[in-house]
């Protein structure tokens, strides 16, 4: 069990970091989750499709190659977004897989922006993407270990006790942005 | 152990280099977080530093959700006259019978002449890069026709009004991309929307500096106005389109 020092209402309102995080979740032909297969599936049949209305000439098979020489098709990372918008609505905020130390999600996201990483209409098996997810804004009050100690705007808080979260520091899992104090 | 947490505290020194530091000691967790199975956080390297079995009540079950771009009524915010779009898809390769389950995408510019997924650029200052408005598919019925519910589009300079069509076969393999011209005599919908009567409906460009299909670099090869659709309504009453377009199914 983790010792966390009491801050004092000054240290509280001093010391204050808001933070937002970036989830970077990156689904590849690998993806077991329910969820993660139909974003996958999803995403790779709309790419196939409107990768096609910039494929005039039938000469590229990869998206690399596809946004090297026609620099217009780098507008499919938000054309094909439209495949997963209804899966991200079904998550309701929820950033998936990041749960706290204590094995619960804990994080809300406030926007997400999808990405096109490969893929290969000939090849389903190369196409791999990521949906980033920017949390919404939380206090970053101490660094433990791997671990921040983080407490949600939403969370209960007195004069004398703040609740918390601690998350550990991981892959794809990073700080997106960093004010002083609450606005 | 030891030497690893000596290593990570000199880097939280430097906070904002966070990320880098799983990356060198989490290895395992890579392919655990893009496999995304709830066990495998669990079974990463065996050490103190993996994540946390996630322990908690399963949310609901993830649904099939199509595609936002699937939808009938693709006026999302945009206003305008009322305007409904019928399309008639048939196949060239059989006797040009009707094609059922042709996959069948739209878009048209707004009443101002602006486009959803542009802008920002010379072309449209205005940017509308993060919408969708005025943009939809439809599956063809047995008849071979899908429907849209829209705005009467308006037009910007050195095009005439127009609508873009992408037609797929069922498998989602591209077999036309093309465009829907209008009519634009005195008495059309293209010339009443955009004359004294639009206005009340927020058409405010008039027709002076339109170009006319014959003028138009796509339409203008158009002899025969097998691109022209036909139109037909009034501004209080809304409009209808028809159109048929012919692919090789």
């Amino acid at each position: 069990m983790v010792m966390v020092r009491r801050l004092t209402l000054s240290e509280r309102i001093m010391s204050k970091k808001i933070t937002r995080f970036c989830y970077r979740k990156i689904i590849d032909a690998s993806a077991q989750k329910v969820w993660d297969k139909y974003v996958f599936d999803s995403s790779y049949t709309e790419l196939v499709m409107q990768f096609q209305f910039y494929n005039t000439e039938n000469k590229y098979t990869t998206f690399g190659d596809l946004i090297w020489n026609v620099p217009a098709a780098e507008k499919l990372h938000f054309l094909v977004s439209a495949s997963v918008t209804g899966y991200v609505q079904q998550l309701n905020e929820h950033i998936p897989d990041i749960m706290n130390n204590l094995g619960k999600s804990f994080l809300r996201f406030k926007g997400y922006r999808f990405e096109i990483i490969n893929s290969d209409i000939k090849d389903k098996s190369k196409h791999v993407i990521a949906v980033n997810f920017f949390s919404e804004p939380v206090i970053w009050h101490d660094t433990i270990d791997s671990y921040l100690l983080v407490s949600l705007l939403s969370d209960e808080t007195t004069a004398e006790e703040t609740l918390t979260h601690l998350v550990q520091l991981q892959s794809f899992f990073s700080i997106y942005s960093l004010k002083d104090d609450i606005q | 152990m030891e030497s690893r947490k000596k290593f990570l505290k000199n880097f939280l020194i430097g906070a904002t280099s966070v990320p880098v530091i799983i990356a060198a000691c989490k290895k395992d967790d890579i392919t655990s977080t893009t496999s995304g199975t709830d066990t495998s956080t669990s079974t990463g390297s065996g050490s103190g530093s993996c994540s946390v079995t996630p322990s908690e009540t399963a949310g609901p079950f993830p649904t099939i959700t199509p595609s936002s771009l699937v939808r009938s009524d693709i006026r999302l915010d945009r206003s305008g006259v009322a305007f409904t779009i019928n399309i008639t898809i048939k196949n060239t390769n059989n006797n040009c019978s009707a094609l059922s389950g042709a996959i069948v995408d739209i878009w048209h510019c707004d009443k101002d002449g602006y486009y959803s997924e542009y802008g920002g650029s010379g072309m449209q200052s205005i940017d509308y890069t993060s919408v969708h408005f005025l943009r939809g598919r439809q599956t063809t019925d047995s008849n071979g026709l899908v429907t849209f519910t829209s705005i009467f589009p308006g037009w910007y300079s050195g095009r005439a009004t127009h609508i873009h069509v992408h037609v797929y076969n069922s498998a989602g393999t591209s077999l036309l991309i093309t465009q829907i011209a209008f009519p634009e005599a005195s008495d059309s919908a293209v010339a009443t929307v955009n004359g004294s009567g639009g206005t009340a409906y927020g058409y405010t460009k008039g027709m002076t500096g339109y170009t006319y299909n014959a003028s138009d670099n796509v339409f203008s090869d158009d002899t025969t106005s097998a691109e022209v659709a036909t139109v037909t309504g009034s501004l209080s009453a809304g409009y209808v389109l028809a159109h048929t377009i012919y692919v090789n199914g």
